[in-house]
């Protein structure tokens, strides 16, 4: 973390102040000193501040092209530039707090947490709060942001070890339960069943057998997230950012977790200080527990496979071969999953075609008007309706689901918006490939 | 071919005096025919004089230097020197990260609006990486000092960071994956010059999967494992633009599990004060789309579809990579050193780990490149 040289000065100053005045009051002695500080800076700002900008327009800044008046970028003056944006910004926003005593201090309110304590109401002490302008977030922290990063993952399948996630045996009644637990949460509700699946089974038990065991604790590295299944476990946060020794330690309670709830959640993503302390409640509690790892290279596995299978399937798509290995991953990126029961029409004879669809697993048969039998069978790997990318022709036969299908689909509009026209994409074919075979100028 | 450490030095003193700026194609040519970005294996930390630090990273600290003991005409050049421990990187699981940071940074320097790698080289504790020096600080610090920028300095900026993912993107495959104005420096002319390439990565085909970038600017396909693209880059260019008009970004909250809620979930919602101009919002929300089939930039078209938006009208984007528009913020800088423009930052720790023989054995094959 770094501090802007400004803000030292200043804290250096209420250093000073606060040692020669040994106030009682700590609180109302800084808003007070801070307050002085913002007036007589305010003064100043104004006393300096230069008289209203003449909008002097001036075309130095492009030379030749346009008239002088069509700077994208502003018509300022190359002499008025080095007050420029800043100084007119200054102005609009006198009234506003400049030196405000910024993120580093204040904006240390990350404790603020995942468990149900609503972060919102974690701001800066209500006498900042009036310093923000208008329209402007009165919690927004306005330090330096750092970057996170999970540990760098690469596919099993791009390699030859193979991986099978963990698998920990669960009563139906108990994979239901954990399926209603973490079904609403952003991180597992756009999985599949596949990866759902996975997930569940990779949550490993974890009985917590006396009260007062410390789960996770604020300001360690975090790995796990926990789903409750017996007991309940109580929350803990320490605006210091961190558990610190001695009864108070632990921090003001801030939430209670019962069966069914989670916690811990941000260490899915990358690992981050734990932003509570969370402890066992009662004795005989038990966890379900999940590592990052683990959750992310079931996401990871499952998604690369399904994208290569995607790829291998887009190749034998007669009217797009000419895409590249680039644009051919483009679409498989957008394509979207569907499954149907048994039985269901997929696209209807007569119906405009509007999307194309490659079949992932299980069989479907086409058939068309005044014909009994199917007049084509789809097994995995085939695809149907690819002629709509191409016109807008009605559907020159219906599919429907011999057994319970999973195919991916992509719309027209979705395929052009990527891609351009299918047509120009078919054109291409024979100048991008080939091109001694055809073009006499390459021949010897 | 192996250049005696004097040539190295003779070389770092003078390659100011070469650059000019170069075509993306020329830029992009063979990077063995490059003489920019090369590992030294005869330079060490003691032919630098280090003078202050400019920044720090979670294991990396960059330091404004100088040569030791420089020739008379060479006093006032100065450098920035990025130094990663190799115990913290290993520790911190960025192995992959930091070797992928040096080759991509090899490859495109030379760049006008890319921190340039002069050399790389390393000893027994550290790797170092010697980049061109920004005078102007970070594009961050006029934000938060100006609040916010006026919509012409936003796109003045806007287009520079343009023609960079351009370039990325489509010249050399690489996504950039963490773009904040953190990383956005300002040379002496007021450009932007991007830094911080520890999450770059050149993706070639296909998508990637390592969470990582800042919590306000990830992308939802990063926060939901989806496997991502280059289309992340643009995403975050959604949210960069937002936040220099309103100087903040779209999506924010003390907890970053609810910032990540509102990414995933919540489309972009402008303030009434200041007043967003409706081709601003436009471009906004192109960028800021979920759906990677109708974000802007990865739609067909890419980046010329970009540079053809309402929002960019008038903009002549030839003049703006041969630099000819004049920068909206001219930093203050009175002489070559001068890091007037760049925060103080804390000594380092004392403690530290070290990087023991064991370490040694296992990782130091990892770090041969630099």
């Amino acid at each position: 973390m770094s501090y802007p040289a400004a803000y030292l000065q200043e804290i250096e100053s209420l250093n000073t102040e606060v040692s020669e005045s040994h106030p009682t009051d700590i609180l109302q002695f800084c808003a007070n000193f801070f307050a002085k500080r913002l007036e007589t800076q305010r003064a100043e700002f104004l006393l300096s501040s230069p008289p209203a900008q003449t909008s002097k327009m001036s075309g130095h800044t492009f030379p030749g092209r346009h008239g002088t008046n069509s700077n994208p970028f502003g018509g300022e003056a190359p002499e008025q530039v080095k007050k420029g944006a800043i100084g007119k910004v200054m102005e609009e926003d006198e009234n506003d707090t400049m030196a405000s005593p910024t993120a580093p201090s204040f904006s240390n309110t990350s404790f603020g947490s995942s468990f149900g304590g609503d972060a919102a109401g974690e701001g800066p002490p209500s006498s900042f709060k009036q310093t923000s302008g208008e329209g402007f977030p009165a919690h927004y922290g306005l330090g330096r942001r750092t970057s996170v990063s999970a540990e760098s993952l690469n596919p099993t399948a791009s390699s030859n070890e193979h991986w099978n996630p963990p698998y920990h045996q669960k009563t139906e009644e108990q994979t239901t339960r954990l399926q209603k637990s973490i079904s609403g949460n952003f991180l597992f509700s756009h999985l599949d069943d596949e990866q759902s699946g996975q997930v569940l089974g990779a949550l490993v038990e974890k009985a917590i057998p006396a009260k007062g065991i410390k789960v996770i604790t604020q300001g360690d590295e975090g790995d796990f997230f926990y789903v409750v299944e017996k007991g309940s476990f109580e929350v803990y946060v320490n605006p210091s950012g961190s558990l610190q020794p001695g009864p108070e330690g632990l921090g003001a309670r801030v939430a209670t977790i019962e069966e069914g709830g989670s916690f811990g959640e941000l260490a899915l993503m990358y690992n981050a200080p734990r932003a509570a302390t969370v402890m066992s409640a009662e004795a005989g509690s038990t966890l379900w527990a999940l590592d990052r790892i683990t959750f992310r290279r079931i996401l990871m596995d499952s998604t690369f496979q399904r994208r290569r299978l995607y790829e291998s399937f887009l190749e034998e798509v007669k009217i797009l071969s000419t895409l590249t290995k680039y644009e051919r991953s483009k679409i498989a990126d957008a394509l979207e999953t569907q499954k149907f029961p048994a039985g269901t029409t997929i696209i209807k004879e007569g119906d405009a075609g509007e999307a194309f669809y490659l079949l992932e697993s299980g069989e479907a048969e086409a058939f068309k008007n005044g014909v009994e039998k199917a007049v084509k069978q789809y097994r995995k790997g085939d695809y149907f309706g690819e002629l709509a990318l191409l016109n807008d022709a009605p559907r020159a036969a219906s599919v429907t689901s011999k057994t319970e299908v999973k195919v991916a689909t992509l719309g027209k509009d979705g395929f052009q918006r990527l891609l351009g026209p299918v047509e120009s994409i078919m054109r291409r074919t024979k100048y991008d490939e080939g091109v001694e075979e055809i073009d006499p100028l390459q021949k010897k | 071919m192996a250049a005696t450490t004097q040539q190295d030095k003779d070389f770092i003193a003078h390659f100011a005096a070469s650059q000019h700026t170069l075509p993306p194609e020329e830029i992009q040519q063979d990077p063995r025919n490059k003489e920019l970005g090369r590992s030294s294996k005869g330079l060490c930390v003691r032919d630098f004089e280090l003078v202050r630090t400019l920044g720090t990273g979670t294991f990396a600290r960059v330091w404004l230097v100088r040569l030791a003991d420089p020739k008379e005409e060479d006093r006032d050049k100065v450098f920035a020197l990025k130094v990663l421990r190799k115990v913290e990187v290993i520790k911190l699981k960025q192995v992959d990260h930091v070797n992928h940071e040096r080759s991509v940074l090899a490859d495109i320097a030379g760049h006008p609006f890319i921190t340039t790698l002069i050399t790389s080289f390393s000893d027994h504790d550290s790797l170092y990486m010697l980049l061109d020096y920004c005078p102007g600080g970070e594009v961050f610090s006029y934000l938060r000092k100006a609040k916010r920028f006026d919509e012409n300095t936003a796109r003045f900026y806007a287009a520079e960071i343009v023609l960079i993912l351009e370039f990325l993107h489509e010249r050399e495959g690489v996504a950039y994956r963490d773009l904040k104005p953190e990383n956005l420096l300002l040379d002496a002319e007021g450009h932007i010059k991007l830094v911080d390439f520890g999450f770059a990565k050149r993706l070639g085909n296909r998508e990637t999967y390592t969470l990582c970038g800042t919590p306000e600017y990830l992308a939802p396909e990063v926060i939901q494992s989806k496997g991502h693209t280059t289309a992340v880059d643009w995403w975050a260019l959604g949210i960069l633009i937002y936040e220099f008009l309103t100087g903040y970004p779209p999506f924010w909250n003390a907890n970053p599990i609810e910032i990540y809620k509102q990414i995933v979930s919540k489309p972009v919602h402008f303030p009434t004060d200041p007043v967003i101009s409706p081709d601003a919002k436009d471009i906004i929300r192109q960028f800021c789309t979920v759906d990677r089939s109708h974000r802007l930039g990865n739609i067909s078209g890419g980046a010329a579809r970009v540079k053809s938006h309402p929002f960019f009208t008038g903009v002549v984007w030839e003049d703006v990579y041969y630099r000819k528009y004049k920068g909206p913020i001219i930093p203050q800088v009175r002489y070559p050193g001068d890091a007037q423009c760049f925060d103080m930052y804390p000594d380092e720790k004392r403690s530290r780990d070290v990087y023991t023989d064991e370490l040694r054995g296992k990782w130091e094959d990892h770090f041969k490149d630099f």
